[in-house]
């Protein structure tokens, strides 16, 4: 029943945040438009290119156009579901060094609700989200899946589990913030890398990548491997089948581990400050 | 029974010592060599419920420190706080919602939002009861005249206005405790004096336990009874701001105009600190020389323009402390 | 007075060395898009050697230079746009220079130390591990080398349209974000203009964009005729001059704006 409680209360506490965060958006109306706007064409670029491609090309090792941007629309869907939750996380730097973190602490509220609660990027997430939608829309009734309550309950389970490994990388990277190391360059450099190689299917690429792509930075299990659980190419022998249902499985289990890193951090954290005095 | 008990307080940084040049970062990259600073060393005092204490030092001394100890940002190395009866480290959230923080150089307040949207929130957060935050509310907008801008994005306020909304903010919840870090930097005077007035009410109508540490000796003089001097990481003072002046204010300022300029003047108990032409100015232990005796030997004596008397002001004596001018402990002396 | 302008550059250069490790985080972004890029295209060229005509190898040294020319054609973009937020450019109007070309200086600044940090190892890296061709001729080798210069002041007189904005707009974030989303879609950069829809190449060639990546790419690979190199060069040309006009425009009633409003 506390559980129940603390959890209604959590959400509360979010859906209260989220007003004033959108008032904010509100009160700069045109600039986060353009914004959008400009956050949507950047991330069509990507899109567009395999798009030309394919159309001179009709299809590349058996992926066709539809299939092709039906694997990329979970990169884009779960990125935005990601920022919805975890800009607080993305942009957890700021949140230290400008001793925001501070203020936190001395507040009655969990601290990672608290983070979760306190920062939402609307240009990113209506930005990629759109991209996701059209691409979504375009592709879901046309490569042949059939939307039983079973694979609703799939795509929407490992939707999630995707934003969560999402999530547990950049809390990663935050978590060197207790020991004041920043490190948001290098953590740009590795997950921005990652996406872009899991833009196309991971069969592409010589193993080494594939294989760091499944047990170093598992953006396989973001968008390769729910991609081929609906579209089920031919080359899926290449790989175990348990990888199909594991995405929400690699989710949980790497926030699990963040997160007892991250708890480590903040004892370090709480024990040194960002600085002495 | 005492709200704040801090006992044998000490907090120890590990700073890693930086070696010169390439070779000594590689070096102490690989093998890193600590330093161990103590910025609290051994501290410890209580505050009754209700008080109002100064907690101040030079840059350095080890208050902020002690500050966010004391409001569970910070772990100590070793000793015992206990803040209204519990730990703020142990019991993080049980003790943030017994005390209040005011940050002066830093606002919680949300810049792009009217003031009553972050109250609103921290009603929440808070989890005030109804009729408790109204009252509160009525209350606060009505002695810092909130209500005139409350609907006032954050970013158009002034530094003054910004500064009382802060304040309310972090009164909103009833706290039994609150913190001050510089109230009042940088806002004017009639700006400082309203927010000090403000504190004393409240310190007065609620009971509320408070905490200063400011570079303003103003701020502490006027709101506070008893003041806390930590430098190096140690008390080396802690009493009332009437005892510290009696004990170390014990001198006037004589500042005479002569007629003509005179060489070798000297009275006993009497020091020459300035000397301009026929201006001179005179610092006087009222223990070995009463200034009434000075002025009617200057007067008797030579041919006197104008004479000035100044009692030493608190900020004075404070800056002496700091400097070594004025020794506290009067056993190492 | 020329000095000072290659002073202000070195300047630049020497305080960037600062920022190294992003120059190398940069380094390794270029070096995986070449790597994905090949990967794709070798997915879609299979075993073939040839297809539609266009080699393989071709490609392939296509995208590396696409990908090597965006590393040292990437500018400081927010350099006018802080400057006008702080009511710093007033200050810099004050001063004894022509500001824009101090804006250059201070960008070819920023293009030597990207070219040492960035190009220079993604190409050597390139010629080993990916394949590049080399030029098709010395003469060609000469030309490319002209219209990589043309094809950077094309891009440069098209930013500092965009840059100029910043005086009547608090935030040009967005403004550049969709110009460049343009620029590395309808130049060329990413994918060969060559397999694009041949309407969308009709709108490219009535566009400074062509000018910027795709004409020194094509000079390298020798797929220019000697008898049109000539006139490849001069439509970049016309392009700077055009763009540049266009930029002069704003900065002149920029200016007028600053001075009426004073900053």
């Amino acid at each position: 029943m506390k559980l129940l409680n603390n959890t209604f209360d959590t959400i509360r506490l979010f859906a209260r945040f989220t007003k004033l965060n959108l008032k904010i958006t509100l009160e700069y109306k045109l600039d986060r438009t353009l914004t959008f706007f400009a956050i949507f064409c950047r991330e069509s670029v990507n899109v567009l290119v395999i798009y030309f491609i394919l159309k001179k090309f009709i299809s590349i090792k058996g992926w066709e156009m539809n299939e092709m941007l039906f694997l990329y629309s979970f990169l884009f869907l779960s990125y935005s579901l990601f920022v919805a939750f975890f800009t607080g996380i993305r942009e957890f730097d700021s949140v230290i060094y400008s001793g925001e973190f501070d203020r936190l602490l001395i507040r009655p509220v969990g601290l990672l609700t608290q983070i979760i609660c306190a920062r939402m990027d609307h240009c990113a997430f209506l930005g990629h989200g759109a991209v996701g939608l059209i691409l979504f829309i375009k592709t879901s009734t046309s490569v042949g899946i059939q939307w039983t309550p079973t694979n609703i309950l799939y795509y929407i389970v490992t939707l999630v589990g995707a934003a969560i490994i999402q999530a547990s990388l950049f809390m990663l990277s935050s978590c060197f913030n207790f020991w004041a190391i920043r490190t948001t360059n290098l953590r740009n450099m590795i997950f921005f890398n990652s996406r872009r190689f899991a833009g196309y299917p991971i069969s592409f690429y010589p193993a080494l990548i594939q294989n760091l792509l499944i047990y170093v930075t598992p953006f396989a299990f973001v968008s390769y491997f729910p991609a081929q659980y609906f579209l089920r190419k031919p080359e899926l022998s290449l790989f175990w089948d348990g990888f199909l249902y594991m995405t929400p499985i690699v989710g949980v289990a790497m926030f699990a581990l963040v997160y007892m890193l991250w708890k480590n951090g903040l004892k370090h954290y709480s024990s040194s400050g960002t600085s002495m005095y | 029974m005492a709200f704040i008990k801090s006992e044998n307080l000490v907090k120890e940084y590990k700073i890693n010592v930086k070696k010169k040049g390439l070779l000594g970062a590689i070096n102490s990259l690989l093998i890193p060599e600590y330093k161990i600073k103590k910025a609290v060393d051994n501290i410890s005092f209580s505050i009754e419920k209700g008080e109002m204490v100064g907690f101040i030092g030079p840059n350095g001394a080890g208050k902020s420190t002690t500050v966010k100890m004391l409001t569970g940002i910070l772990v100590p190395s070793s000793g015992e706080i206990s803040i209204g009866g519990l730990s703020p480290y142990k019991n993080r959230k049980a003790v943030a919602s017994k005390i209040g923080v005011v940050f002066g150089q830093r606002t919680q307040l949300w810049w792009d939002l009217p003031v009553i949207d972050t109250f609103d929130l921290l009603k929440f957060i808070y989890k005030i009861p109804d009729k408790e935050y109204k009252k509160n509310l009525d209350m606060f907008s009505e002695l810092l005249e909130i209500h005139k801008f409350m609907n006032q994005p954050v970013r158009q306020l002034s530094l003054g206005q910004r500064m009382r909304a802060d304040i309310a903010a972090s009164m909103l919840h009833n706290p039994e405790m609150v913190f001050f870090d510089e109230p009042t930097i940088g806002l004017d005077v009639v700006a400082k004096e309203r927010i000090r007035e403000f504190i004393k009410y409240i310190n007065a109508e609620k009971g509320t336990t408070m905490l200063f540490t400011t570079h303003d000796m103003q701020d502490i003089e006027k709101t506070c009874n008893r003041m806390i001097i930590i430098d190096n990481g140690t008390i080396i003072y802690d009493g009332s701001i009437h005892e510290i002046k009696h004990r170390f204010g014990n001198y006037r300022i004589v500042e005479v105009e002569f007629q003509k300029e005179y060489k070798n003047l000297s009275f006993a108990g009497v020091k020459l600190i300035n000397s301009d032409g026929n201006r001179k100015k005179f610092k006087v232990d009222q223990t070995l020389m009463q200034v009434t005796n000075l002025i009617n030997e200057l007067t008797q004596k030579y041919e006197v323009q104008d004479i000035t008397i100044q009692e030493p002001e608190i900020e004075q004596i404070i800056r002496d402390i700091y400097q070594g001018g004025i020794c506290l402990d009067k056993n190492v002396c | 007075m020329i000095r000072m302008y290659v002073e202000i550059a070195k300047k630049v250069f020497q305080n960037n060395i600062v920022y190294r490790l992003d120059y190398f985080a940069g380094l390794i972004n270029a070096l995986i898009v070449i790597l994905v890029n090949i990967s794709i295209w070798k997915a879609i060229y299979e075993e073939e050697e040839v297809l539609g005509g266009i080699q393989f190898r071709y490609v392939i040294t296509y995208l590396i230079l696409g990908v090597l020319l965006q590393t040292i054609f990437m500018m400081d973009e927010y350099l006018i746009e802080g400057k006008v937020n702080s009511g710093l450019v007033s200050m810099d109007l004050l001063k004894p220079m022509n500001f824009k070309a101090y804006i250059l200086s201070h960008n070819i600044g920023v293009l030597m130390f990207r070219l040492i940090m960035q190009f220079t190892p993604a190409l050597i890296v390139s010629m080993f591990a990916f394949g590049l061709l080399p030029p098709f001729s010395l003469l060609y080798m000469f030309y490319f080398i002209v219209s990589v210069v043309l094809g950077y002041l094309v891009l440069y007189n098209l930013n500092f349209i965009i840059w100029m904005t910043s005086f009547w707009f608090y935030k040009t974030f967005s403004l550049v974000t969709i110009k460049d989303a343009a620029v590395t879609i309808l130049s060329g950069a990413l994918i060969p203009i060559w397999f694009l829809p041949e309407k969308l190449v009709n709108f490219i060639e009535l566009t400074p964009f062509g000018s910027i990546y795709y004409i020194p790419i094509s000079i390298y690979l020798g797929q220019v005729p000697p008898n049109d190199i000539i006139l490849s060069l001069i439509k970049q040309a016309f392009w700077i001059v055009t763009l540049f006009l266009l930029g002069h425009i704003l900065w002149k009633s920029a200016a007028k704006k600053l001075v009426v409003q004073g900053g």
